[in-house]
């Protein structure tokens, strides 16, 4: 599927989430940890957007704040821009720039119609931005925007039967008289593959892909069309993946469902989305459609986190990529860009100057000091691809 | 390993976690252990040290064959078993001395012939304890008589050492690592103390501008491997218990090598041991012991700085001198590994080793895993459910179901021609990586409740190939192929006998 096909769903800009560190005298406030630090991406009706990072670069994070669970330190989430406003949208950053972020601007100005632009900005925000509706506008809202919790033995209450669980988003929002409720239950059920008689049952009498199952139909039950799906294969046995992907799919295909498909786990990453985000640290270090990134990856951290997959084939030997060190804490990134401290192309620039994030390919965005800027035309590039990383033995 | 039967005694009932679970391990081998949550695996691994919690845990039957020695062995002596009518609960009546005879042997093995890597590495060390602390006292309790050999012979005084120490000074002004390293090492050699040389390489491992100023720290160094009369009184004496210690696991090993109980020598040792404890007791006193030892302290340190070298930690220093807390997860992973090596044991068992960590973490261990192997020639036992990680590092493969196993083959051999349904589904039911557009295959229902195992085969219920005579007898383990056996009634080979 094109991005460009299907309308824009969510439009994440400039996401940044800082959690206080407090302590010292009286608690005052010493520190952040910076867990999500500007990340924009677009999410299409219809499609699977994969965010794949280590533990602690902040993937739950922005599923959090995509739906408003959390509130985020600045940025915006856009529902359902229409075309015109999204261009002006896209016209606006463009215009303003890094540098009105004030905290990564690497010395650049703001441009002299700045104020005008942020007007604009907020007046669009107030319209379509998530974290500006009222309490009113956003519980309607809410039944478009579900989750899927990654651990599905704490995710479910266990005082409460199936059919309580499933059915208490529904009156919540006061969908329906009990009958109708009860009658969309069961169908709820057996759209993730569970028999009617399930409806009686406590979780405790389910195994974990069950419980799973279970999950995604309370997830479902309004109507939704964008799940945040938060590891949601991390705690089952491969068998039983395979068995929840399979739905998830058919789910996708059936009701043009939108995902955030979160996951430290590429090779299911890969099975399952359209489009993938690599974070690292909080930002994110590439984008591109899942074949593109898999085939051609660009940053040197998503390089070594695909050959650091074991694949399940003894006769295929690769070259290694081993990344020396473990992930530096958020809450002191290390200057410039945040990779570089293990990375195996570090370069003097790397450790001065963030790396921005640049298209090099259409829809390939990569943050390195490595490809400054767009590649040539297609044709030339095909002729001459880019030279391979130095690697480190 | 033969026909091991593990049981759990829960008031539900007995759960029979490991049902007649048969396989070997050749010496320098890697054997990976592959199955789904709740198929046994743990539970073999901790049957082998018996280490299962007991109660409610018991070992019912089954050898464990370790260099001819049947770990398991007088496990029929040590409870019995009468079920209570009307329920399907089963008393056990267990005979705790004959247990406790049972535990005791094992420290003949334990560490020094099977060492074991635990899947949680931040809940395996100890949180009081300095890193440092931790490996130095499965160094002493492995490889005590060694140590306090290797203390007792050093030549500190000798005049090769001041010619080596002008050598270091040498070096370091090259400021070239591998001179340093090699001089440092020479440096060692030449006090007949190889963790003095590591000592010095530290003292100037970093590039000075003046290394003459190091040379009173190296200086100091050298002056505490000097043992005072006391100390080396003490050393003496700590030899002597160790060196029961250790005539006690060779009477360990003979009670079961030949399967019968060899009370007399047992019982002298043991009396001598309480007598040369008693006799050390002095020393033992608030205030002399920690002198008496310091010898001992600084050596198990510059050791363990050694072993987490061995592990590719960049600082071992500061790593050994820290608390478990400081580290990382893949850190802590590290320590485990320099400490189950550290004894050199003949099997190392590595329960689920990469499945707390991160992919790129998951690598560098499985790198490590791997060269340790080439390196030191140990037989590992891999468990794991990531089939990913057998394909890099397993020579074998042994697939586990519902407490069974179902198929044992070479590694390539299981990944190109899988034979039982179930590995066959398993296999089908990864996403992989060079194959993204591959539709995924899933095993219909879920693992069964091991308290009511299916009759017959365990799988019959999930296999999509099941015959009527599935469910009423268990399929025997049949040969196909070249060291490749299968449990399973679709393929009629003759019937593999151990």
């Amino acid at each position: 599927m094109q991005p460009g096909d299907a309308p824009l769903l969510l439009s994440v800009r400039n996401l940044r989430k800082y959690f206080p560190i407090r302590g010292g005298l009286f608690s005052s406030h010493i520190g952040d940890v910076r867990a999500v630090d500007g990340v924009s991406f677009d999410v299409h009706q219809g499609e699977t957007v994969g965010l794949v990072g280590e533990s602690g670069c902040g993937k739950t994070t922005v599923g959090r704040l995509l739906l408003r669970l959390i509130e985020p330190s600045s940025g915006h989430t856009f529902y359902r821009p229409p075309p015109d406003v999204e261009t002006r949208l896209r016209a606006i950053y463009e215009a303003l720039g890094p540098a009105h972020l004030a905290l990564d601007a690497n010395g650049q100005k703001l441009p002299p119609n700045a104020d005008q632009l942020l007007r604009e900005l907020s007046g669009i925000a107030q319209k379509y931005s998530l974290y500006r509706m009222s309490p009113r506008q956003l519980q309607k809202l809410r039944g478009k925007l579900q989750i899927v919790f990654q651990d599905p033995f704490s995710s479910l209450s266990p005082r409460m039967l199936v059919r309580d669980i499933v059915s208490e988003p529904l009156a919540i929002h006061h969908m329906g008289n009990a009958r109708q409720r009860y009658q969309r239950v069961a169908e709820l059920l057996q759209a993730v593959g569970l028999n009617p008689e399930h409806l009686w049952r406590f979780p405790h009498e389910f195994s974990g892909g069950q419980r799973q199952r279970i999950g995604i139909a309370r997830a479902l039950a309004l109507r939704p069309d964008f799940i945040v799906l938060d590891e949601p294969t991390s705690a089952l046995d491969v068998s039983v993946q395979a068995q929840i992907l399979n739905i998830l799919k058919k789910l996708q295909a059936e009701q043009d469902l939108a995902y955030l498909f979160i996951s430290h786990h590429l090779s299911v990453v890969r099975s399952m989305s359209h489009r993938v985000v690599v974070m690292y640290l909080g930002k994110v270090v590439e984008r591109a459609p899942t074949e593109e990134l898999f085939n051609r990856p660009m940053h040197p951290y998503t390089q070594a986190l695909l050959a650091a997959i074991p694949i399940p084939d003894p006769q295929l030997h690769r070259e290694r990529i081993l990344l020396r060190g473990d992930v530096p804490s958020p809450a002191s990134p290390p200057p410039g860009c945040r990779f570089h401290t293990r990375c195996p192309a570090v370069m003097p620039v790397c450790s001065k100057v963030e790396p921005p994030l640049v298209p090099i390919r259409p829809g390939h965005f990569v943050a390195c000091h490595l490809y400054p800027g767009p590649e040539m035309p297609p044709s030339a590039s095909e002729a001459a691809p880019p030279a391979p990383l130095p690697v480190a033995s | 390993m033969r026909n091991l039967r593990t049981y759990f005694f829960t008031y539900d009932g007995v759960v029979k976690a490991l049902d007649g679970v048969s396989f070997n391990i050749r010496r320098g081998e890697t054997l990976g252990l592959v199955g789904e949550t709740g198929c046994g695996k743990s539970v073999t691994a901790f049957s082998i040290t018996k280490l299962i919690p007991d109660p409610p845990g018991r070992i019912m039957d089954g050898t464990i064959l370790f260099k001819g020695a049947n770990l398991l062995w007088g496990l029929e002596r040590e409870a019995k078993f009468r079920p209570v009518p009307k329920t399907n609960r089963v008393k056990v009546i267990r005979w705790y001395h004959r247990i406790k005879r049972g535990q005791d042997r094992m420290i003949a093995v334990r560490g020094g012939g099977i060492s074991m890597i635990f899947q949680e590495p931040t809940s395996a060390l100890n949180p009081i304890f300095s890193i440092e602390n931790q490996i130095g006292e499965a160094l002493l309790l492995h490889r005590g008589v060694q140590i306090i050999d290797g203390l007792l012979g050093a030549t500190p005084n000798a005049p090769a050492v001041r010619v080596a120490r002008d050598g270091l000074v040498r070096a370091a002004r090259t400021k070239d690592p591998v001179a340093i390293r090699e001089a440092a090492r020479a440096f060692g050699a030449a006090a007949n103390l190889p963790s003095l040389g590591t000592e010095a390489y530290y003292l100037f491992r970093q590039p000075v501008t003046d290394p003459e100023s190091r040379l009173s720290e190296l200086d100091h160094a050298v002056r505490r491997t000097r043992l005072t009369h006391w100390q080396r009184r003490y050393l003496v004496r700590q030899r002597r218990v160790l060196e029961l210690g250790r005539l006690l696991k060779e009477v360990y090993m003979r009670e079961m090598r030949e399967a019968r109980s060899v009370g007399g020598p047992r019982r002298a040792i043991t009396n001598r041991r309480l007598w040369e404890r008693l006799k050390t007791f002095y020393f033992g006193l608030w205030g002399v012991r920690g002198r008496m030892k310091k010898p001992l302290t600084r050596e198990t340190f510059w050791q363990a700085v050694q072993l987490l070298e061995g592990v590719s930690i960049a600082n071992p220093v500061q790593v050994a001198r820290g608390y478990p807390h400081e580290l990382s997860g893949g850190m802590l992973q590290r320590v485990m590994i320099a400490m189950a090596l550290s004894a050199e044991p003949e099997l190392l068992i590595a329960d689920e080793p990469t499945t707390a960590l991160d992919v790129t973490i998951q690598a560098q261990i499985l790198e490590l895993m791997r060269n340790l192997k080439a390196r030191v020639g140990t037989a590992i036992l891999l468990i794991t459910h990531d089939l990913g990680v057998i394909a890099e590092v397993a020579d074998r493969v042994c697939v586990m179901y519902a407490g069974n196993v179902v198929e044992i083959a070479p590694v390539k051999e299981l990944y190109t021609r899988p034979l039982h349904p179930y590995t066959q589904g398993l296999l089908s039911s990864i996403p992989r990586m060079d194959e993204p557009d591959k539709k995924l295959e899933s095993i219909p229902g879920s693992v069964p409740n091991l308290i009511y195992p299916p009759t017959g085969c365990r799988f019959h219920p999930r296999c999509p190939h099941a015959m009527p005579v599935c469910k009423e007898a268990r399929p025997p383990m049949t040969v196909e192929g070249e060291g490749h056996t299968v449990a399973c009634y679709l393929y009629n080979g003759p019937v593999y006998r151990g």
